[in-house]
């Protein structure tokens, strides 16, 4: 009894997100079991009969293997959006940190600006045609990278003033110029929000929907979340393929947040207290 | 190997000047130790030597190479850091070479180097580990590993011993100093503590406010401080010092008596002073002795008897408050008057610019 008085609003807690969470990853699952009859209901059932396999056949060669396409696109949209990502952030965190200039105070004003103020898609198009970037992956790269690094940025200039300026000075002193002291002594010692950094993003720009619509037309340019589109129309819908579509690529931004999980609670609250 | 010299160097931030102007000449193999209170510039103007701040103006010289726009890299200099500043995603090992895989030394000289440097410093069997592992002494062994093993023209240290404890305090200095005498090369070293600068240094530069006070050895210091800064800086208890006014001038001494003292005469350097000049007494704490017919009489305050000696605080007619060191143990009352005597060759007489009036050689001999 004294259990039950004690802890009933933490277990209450814990079923509450539990339900929350759950519910619609298992509504997901048991879809992507069905046929399409039973999926048109919409309903919350138990599938009859076992039709995963086949989903998954049909959702990956549809349209000429386009879901392939779309993994490895998103793969290298992902892997070099963040590269570059947490290399620059890291840079302009450790300059904006360690040199203080006049105008650091409207760069700090231009970072801020850049999570404040909403991108502006047609302006954006219209720049990446003059330079022939517009559907291009690395255009899209480009963009991924200018939409994030803002909120980089800031993750990694408050770790940075955690790093003691002698640390720096021992490195120049022992010979390192300013490549070899970010890249051999800082990056290294950043390695907690780094991961934090990685996961944030990366799970970010994979699961980006809106900027891949807008900038990266054509079916040989779709990323994952624009084969959603695969499955819906105006007038029918296939509900078990566009579930089944939805737990391939749901998986790997989880298999990456379960990795890093512990990291990532490490990495945000890094250089908050010092340890 | 090589000696330094500092010639009228400058150090502004803005408006602000910190470093006013210093002089000053390191011959190869000395031992130098800045001292000085805090904010008196003592960092920065080593700091200025390692390249790690800009010279506003002036010149320096590492050996016979003008420094002053060199990188710190090509400076021959190494630097210990009051927080070690250890790298601590690397094992000691790759701590101690990384300065030679900056240089891209060959990976076998590398490695006898840094076994080379483990071995004077006695600390082979720590190689393997990082410095979140290591207890303070230890990382300040490997701090000063990582500076030997680059054989430097000049060490620099900034404050190495402030965060260890008293105990390895002393273990240590004697360390650095058994490490300067073997290595032969010349070390620049900055703290605040008197008792390290005293001991360790062949040369003391004293500084206050970004001016060099005095250059001198640890006893010329003690004995023959240039002015009341340093007489009050060097030596521990600190100086006591009295306004007195001039009585009579004699040949190399001065009769001098105050509110606190009957006349008493005292060699002094004479020229320029006349009767009547207000000037200043210093007699050090452990030239005073307690006497019956004594010249200066004081209430006790405060005693502080630690056996071999006894510490008395004392308060004058004038309430300037004196520290006296009595030889062996002594009772004495708090509140009881106490008179004091002392050598007159023991007093320094400061004149009213606060520059020492030293008697000249001869009279010391008579």
């Amino acid at each position: 009894m004294t259990l039950i008085r004690r802890y009933w609003l933490s277990a209450l807690a814990i079923i509450f997100s539990g339900i929350v969470f759950l519910v619609p990853f298992s509504f997901i699952i048991l879809m992507a079991f069905k046929d399409r009859t039973q999926a048109q209901l919409l309903d919350f059932s138990w599938p009859q009969g076992m039709h995963l396999w086949s989903n998954i056949v049909e959702v990956v060669t549809t349209r000429n293997w386009m879901l392939l396409t779309a993994f490895i696109n998103s793969t290298i949209l992902t892997v070099a959006s963040v590269t570059l990502l947490v290399i620059f952030a890291a840079m302009v965190g450790f300059v904006l940190q360690r040199r203080k200039t006049r105008f650091n105070g409207l760069i700090e004003f231009l970072i801020l600006a850049g999570l404040m103020i909403p991108p502006a898609v047609v302006p954006t198009i219209w720049l990446l045609q003059g330079i022939g970037l517009f559907g291009k992956l690395h255009g899209m790269v480009l963009v991924e990278i200018a939409y994030s690094l803002p909120f980089s940025i800031l993750l990694y200039r408050a770790f940075i003033a955690t790093i003691p300026r002698e640390m720096d000075e021992a490195a120049i002193i022992d010979g390192a110029r300013p490549l070899d002291v970010f890249f051999r002594i800082v990056l290294p010692l950043l390695w907690p929000v780094t991961v934090t950094n990685i996961v944030v993003q990366s799970v970010a720009i994979f699961n980006d929907f809106t900027n891949p619509l807008y900038y990266l037309p054509g079916n040989a340019n779709a990323t994952v979340q624009l084969t959603l589109y695969n499955f819906q129309s105006q007038f029918q819908t296939s509900y078990n393929l566009l579930f089944t579509n939805i737990a391939l690529i749901t998986i790997p931004p989880l298999i990456v947040f379960l990795f890093f999980n512990r990291q990532i609670v490490a990495g945000m609250t890094a250089g908050a207290v010092k340890g | 190997m090589a000696g330094l010299e500092l010639k009228s160097l400058r150090k502004s931030y803005g408006e602000v000047e910190v470093i006013k102007g210093v002089d000053l000449s390191v011959e190869h193999g000395e031992f130098v130790v800045f001292v000085g209170p805090s904010g008196c510039g003592k960092s920065t103007l080593l700091r200025m030597i390692a390249g790690l701040e800009d010279i506003s103006g002036g010149e320096l010289f590492i050996g016979d190479k003008l420094c002053n726009a060199v990188e710190p890299r090509d400076r021959g200099i190494a630097m210990v850091f009051q927080s070690y500043a250890l790298y601590p995603h690397m094992t000691v090992y790759d701590n101690v070479g990384f300065g030679l895989k900056l240089a891209k030394t060959p990976k076998d000289e590398r490695d006898r180097k840094i076994r080379e440097a483990a071995r004077i410093l006695q600390m082979e069997h720590l190689l393997d580990r990082k410095p979140g592992q290591l207890s303070g002494g230890q990382r300040q062994r490997v701090a000063i590993g990582r500076a030997i093993v680059r054989k430097p023209e000049v060490f620099l240290f900034d404050e190495p011993l402030s965060n260890l404890d008293a105990a390895l305090r002393v273990d240590m200095r004697m360390e650095l100093s058994k490490l300067h005498h073997n290595l032969g090369a010349t070390m620049v070293y900055v703290t605040h503590d008197q008792v390290e600068a005293m001991t360790l240094a062949d040369k003391i530069v004293v500084l206050n406010a970004g001016v060099v006070q005095q250059v001198g050895s640890p006893i010329e210091l003690y004995q023959c401080p240039a002015n009341l800064f340093v007489a009050g800086f060097i030596g521990s208890p600190k100086m006591n010092f009295v306004p007195v006014t001039i009585e009579s001038v004699g040949a190399g001494t001065v009769t001098i008596v105050g509110k606190d003292m009957s006349p008493i005469t005292v060699p002094a350097q004479t020229s320029g002073l006349q009767p009547g000049d207000e000037v200043t007494l210093g007699i050090r704490p452990h030239a005073l002795d307690a006497s019956q017919s004594g010249a200066i009489v004081g209430r006790v305050q405060l005693v502080e008897r630690l056996g071999n000696e006894t510490i008395v605080s004392l308060q004058l007619p004038s309430k300037a408050d004196w520290l006296v060191v009595l030889d062996g143990d002594r009772q004495l009352r708090i509140g009881n008057s106490l008179a004091l005597d002392f050598a007159p060759a023991s007093a320094i007489i400061f004149d009213s610019s606060g520059l020492a009036r030293h008697p000249a050689p001869q009279a010391l001999g008579e």
